[in-house]
């Protein structure tokens, strides 16, 4: 489905001006695949190019060189009228909800907004639709006036991932979208993701540090460090027989989970 | 030191253009000096042609900018046809008394200010903060303009405080203490009257500055360690809240010659805001573009001295 | 600190006497430029229910004054007629026969009355802070908006502009820009022209904070996201940006309009600004530079006194405003900002 092939991204730090400017690396090499209706986890420390990667291939950013290929056709050659139908297909839901709202709009400004740029809709038919995604998402369409800032963490990404689904894409970046909620509330987005997902046929690049979330919501992973790809592949695989060390470093992070014996770290039960 | 280096460079080049800016709109000025000797039939043309040759009003603007730039240089400042004399001495010597009323009021404005704004940040809630928030509230509403009227009739009133000038007309066959009561009597009005204008501001900033070290934690621990008051206040906040008043001083500094033109127009008080109007009235263009230059000069010290202070007292700006 | 309460009391005060001056040819009983030789500088005429006679009149009247000939320059009211007051009279609000004046404040020394002089001097008055305000709001706006928005080098030019606007003592620049301008104007283009250099001079604070406002929204996620539905620069500045850039230009405005207004007012009392016979009320109050006037006819003092609570009320209004949008204590602000348009650090 979603597919990146070599992708390179250098930073300049420092003013145009003053001598000592120096680049940093946010990619290096990176290549993915991820198939229809399944879940890839990225799973990476900080600063180690995650979310650099989630803007890129959202067309948030741009990669200095690299493709980018959604069902086959590469998205970094086109142009800017195709490039606005074709961001209909990648949705990006932040971290921060509350940051990622305009806290002046109402729940339902929010959520139409998407469809407000891309379509010329009756302000009818698009509350509709709108209203429609909240109570899908499970916001009651009471709520519709009420300003975002009024909302919980946990209802405010309710209201993230409805405007990402109102415009009916195929693929989803949860970047870090679970990170900053109580463990109740990421169980009850979980389900509320792993749902739509079955429903609406989606395609999830799950974005996160927490490797338990990870194995909760993907069915394959890849393990990122300092801008490259170190492992990837199937849950399952890349938990009981991690080859890189960093990945067997981070899974021994959590409690509960035995890598393959003949290695020679690992925990007991 | 390179911080310091640039701010001084960037301080001269904004002079520059400042004093380039003043000049273009002294060329595109309709009218000028002997626009009225026109108007007298006793005067020939040629006469006029030839004053103004003279004084080079016929030259071209570039030339005319780098002549006076020349004449800047020897002392001079260009030439004021009112007085018939050199610009610059004149604008010296007025500043001079500017600085004499406006010096007066900041320093009275600033030894009430201090005290008064670190108590009533001391007592949130209670009388000092109240009073203090009260006179703020008030003055702000009262523009200086009207308190110099009011004063002004108080002046004519009683009759004891004299208004035209900074001494009286036998100031200089007065004994040394006379002469200082009666510099201090034309002094009194005009520059209470401007310290009450520097009040609000300054006490308000003060207050802010305090109100705001006093709430963060390392007062609270202070206090938790049983340091009295006086000693907390001046030891331990004054400093932390230090900042933004060493700017507000700069700030002080840079309007000594410019806060004070409507006071000095009002009270007759014989300084640069004075002449300033005096010359707009006569159409004496060199004397107001280098009013407007020195006010800005001053204006901009005082920012870099602020800026200067702020960089020599304050290690985290030196860390940048 | 309190939460502000929305200054009602402030905003009616304000929409009141702006009313008030926009329809002074209906408040005003007289004409600004209407003189009585035979009652120069006359005091406030007093109001009267009962009659010398001790008789009560439903109607209220005044009396005619008459010159003083024993008390050179006062007058004593001649009780042989009254002169019941109208409401309503001849398109005016309140009037008398025209046999008798009624100066609500007094006179000048043409004898014109002062009330009326008062309203039609508050037009130019009041409205000049306004409009230049609009003019300074406008331009910083734009190009704050602009260098914030697009940043980079259009940012470092508008940032340098800015300094060098601001490090001008701002009433001596105005005092200087208006001495290259001719001394005697018209009254409709001095009025503009004042507008016009005010609003022109005062852009830079303005253009700073609107910048720094437009910097920081910009910056936000919310409009990453947008960018991510595929909305233009144009939607951007439009439904994210500019809603916050208001408040902070709402602010702005009310501690701006009365800089404004007492820079006119101060300009025109210097004689610098709107000139005779043309009523503003800085040159209503250019008469008290005689000690004379000063001393003996306290009413002309009234147009001082007016300016007080206009103040006020912005203050109350940026207090409020500005709460939400800018930082500290307002009254730091407005008093900084007081000193002319321009911040200290």
């Amino acid at each position: 489905m979603l597919e990146a092939l070599h992708l390179y991204k250098r930073y300049v730090q420092g003013h145009w001006y003053s001598r000592n400017r120096f680049y940093v690396t946010a990619l290096d090499n990176v290549s993915l695949n991820i198939g229809p209706r399944s879940t890839l986890a990225l799973v990476g420390e900080s600063g180690a190019g995650k979310s650099t990667l989630a803007r890129c291939l959202s067309r948030l950013e741009e990669v200095d060189s690299g493709a980018i290929r959604l069902e086959g056709r590469n998205l970094l050659s086109l142009r800017s009228q195709e490039l606005l139908a074709a961001r209909r297909n990648i949705q990006l839901i932040f971290q921060d909800s509350a940051a990622a709202m305009n806290p002046r709009f109402s729940a339902a400004e929010i959520v139409e907004e998407p469809l407000l740029i891309q379509t010329r809709m009756t302000r009818r038919a698009l509350r509709q639709q709108a209203l429609a995604l909240m109570e899908q998402v499970g916001i009651s369409p009471q709520s519709e006036r009420r300003p975002a800032c009024e909302f919980s963490g946990g209802q405010r990404q309710r209201l993230a991932i409805a405007r990402a689904l109102i415009l009916k894409p195929r693929v989803l970046i949860l970047d870090e979208a679970l990170s900053s909620l109580d463990s109740a509330t990421q169980e009850q987005i979980m389900k509320l993701l792993l749902d739509l997902q079955v429903s609406l046929s989606l395609t999830y690049l799950f974005i996160t540090h927490d490797l338990r979330l990870a194995a909760g919501m993907a069915d394959h992973i890849a393990i990122m460090q300092a801008g490259r790809i170190i492992e990837s592949g199937s849950i399952s695989t890349v938990f009981l027989t991690a080859q890189h060390p960093y990945t067997r470093l981070l899974l021994a992070t959590i409690p509960g989970i035995q890598t393959d014996p003949s290695t020679s770290i690992q925990r007991e039960q | 030191m390179p911080y310091l280096v640039r701010r001084v460079f960037s301080s001269l080049f904004l002079l520059f253009g400042v004093s380039l800016l003043t000049f273009v709109l002294v060329d595109f000025a309709p009218g000028e000096f002997f626009d009225e000797m026109r108007l007298n039939p006793q005067i020939s043309v040629k006469t006029i042609a030839g004053l103004r040759s003279q004084y080079g009003l016929n030259l071209p603007l570039p030339v005319k900018y780098l002549h006076w730039l020349k004449s800047v240089a020897k002392g001079e400042g260009g030439f004021s046809f009112a007085y018939n004399s050199p610009a610059a001495p004149i604008i010296w010597q007025r500043a001079q008394n500017t600085l004499l009323l406006t010096g007066t009021a900041t320093l009275f404005a600033w030894l009430i200010a201090i005290p008064f704004g670190i108590w009533s940040a001391a007592r949130p809630g209670r009388a000092p903060a109240l009073l203090a928030g009260g006179t703020i509230s008030t003055l702000l509403a009262i523009p200086d303009l009207v308190l110099a009227l009011l004063l002004l009739l108080l002046a004519v009133r009683s009759g004891y405080f004299p208004v035209g000038g900074v001494v009286g007309l036998d100031f200089s066959q007065l004994g040394p203490w006379s002469k200082f009561k009666d510099m201090a009597r034309h002094l009194f009005l005009p520059s209470l009257c401007l310290t009450v204008g520097f009040l609000p501001m300054l006490l308000s900033h003060i207050r802010a500055s305090m109100v705001e070290v006093l709430e963060s934690p390392f007062i609270a621990a202070a206090r938790a360690h049983g340091i009295p008051l006086r000693r907390l206040l001046l030891i331990h906040a004054l400093p932390a809240a230090a900042n933004p008043l060493i700017s507000l001083f700069g700030f002080s500094l840079g309007i000594l010659l410019s806060s004070s033109l409507v006071i000095e127009g009002i009270f007759g008080w014989p300084g640069l805001g004075q002449l300033l109007i005096e010359a707009i009235l006569e159409r004496d263009f060199y004397l107001v573009v280098d009013a407007a230059i020195f006010a800005t000069v001053f204006l901009i010290a005082g920012n870099l001295l602020a800026d200067t202070l702020l960089y020599a007292l304050d290690p985290r700006i030196r860390a940048e | 600190m309190r939460i502000p309460t929305k200054p009602r009391l402030a905003i009616a005060a304000l929409v009141v006497s702006h009313g008030l001056v926009l329809l002074a040819g209906f408040f005003a009983p007289y004409d600004p430029a209407s003189q009585d030789r035979e009652l120069p500088f006359a005091p406030p005429t007093r109001i009267h229910f009962i009659d010398g006679q001790k008789k009560l009149h439903f109607r209220p009247f005044v009396y005619q004054l008459r010159a003083d000939l024993e008390n050179d320059g006062g007058y004593y009211e001649d009780q042989s007629r009254t002169h019941p007051l109208y409401l309503f009279s001849s398109g005016h609000l309140f009037g008398t026969d025209p046999s008798a004046k009624v100066f609500l404040i007094g006179s000048d020394a043409y004898g014109r009355d002062q009330f009326s002089r008062l309203l039609y001097g508050g037009r130019i008055s009041l409205f000049a802070g306004l409009l230049a305000t609009a003019v300074s709001l406008s331009l910083g706006m734009i190009l704050g908006g602009l260098a914030g928005f697009y940043g980079r080098w259009l940012d470092d030019l508008v940032m340098r502009t800015t300094e060098m606007f601001m490090a001008l003592p701002w009433l001596y620049l105005l005092f200087a820009v208006r001495a290259f301008l001719p001394l005697h104007i018209a009254p409709n283009g001095i009025f503009l022209l004042l507008i016009t250099v005010m609003g022109v001079i005062g852009w830079a604070r303005p253009a700073r904070l609107i910048r720094g406002v437009v910097l920081s929204a910009k910056e936000r996620d919310y409009v990453l996201a947008a960018r991510g539905f595929g909305a233009s620069d144009i939607y951007l500045l439009r439904r994210h940006v500019l809603p916050q850039a208001l408040s902070v230009a709402f602010a702005q405005a009310a501690v701006l309009v009365p800089t404004y207004v007492l820079a006119e007012v101060v300009l025109s009392f210097f004689g610098l600004g709107v000139s005779e016979p043309t009523p503003s009320w800085g040159n209503l109050l250019a008469s008290l530079r005689q000690y004379n006037v000063l001393e003996s006819y306290w009413w002309m003092f009234v147009p001082a006194l007016a300016l007080i609570p206009v103040f006020l009320a912005y203050y109350s209004l940026f207090s409020y405003y500005g709460y939400y949008s800018v930082g500290g204590t307002a009254a730091t602000e407005f008093a900084a900002a007081r000193m002319g348009p321009r911040t200290i650090s």
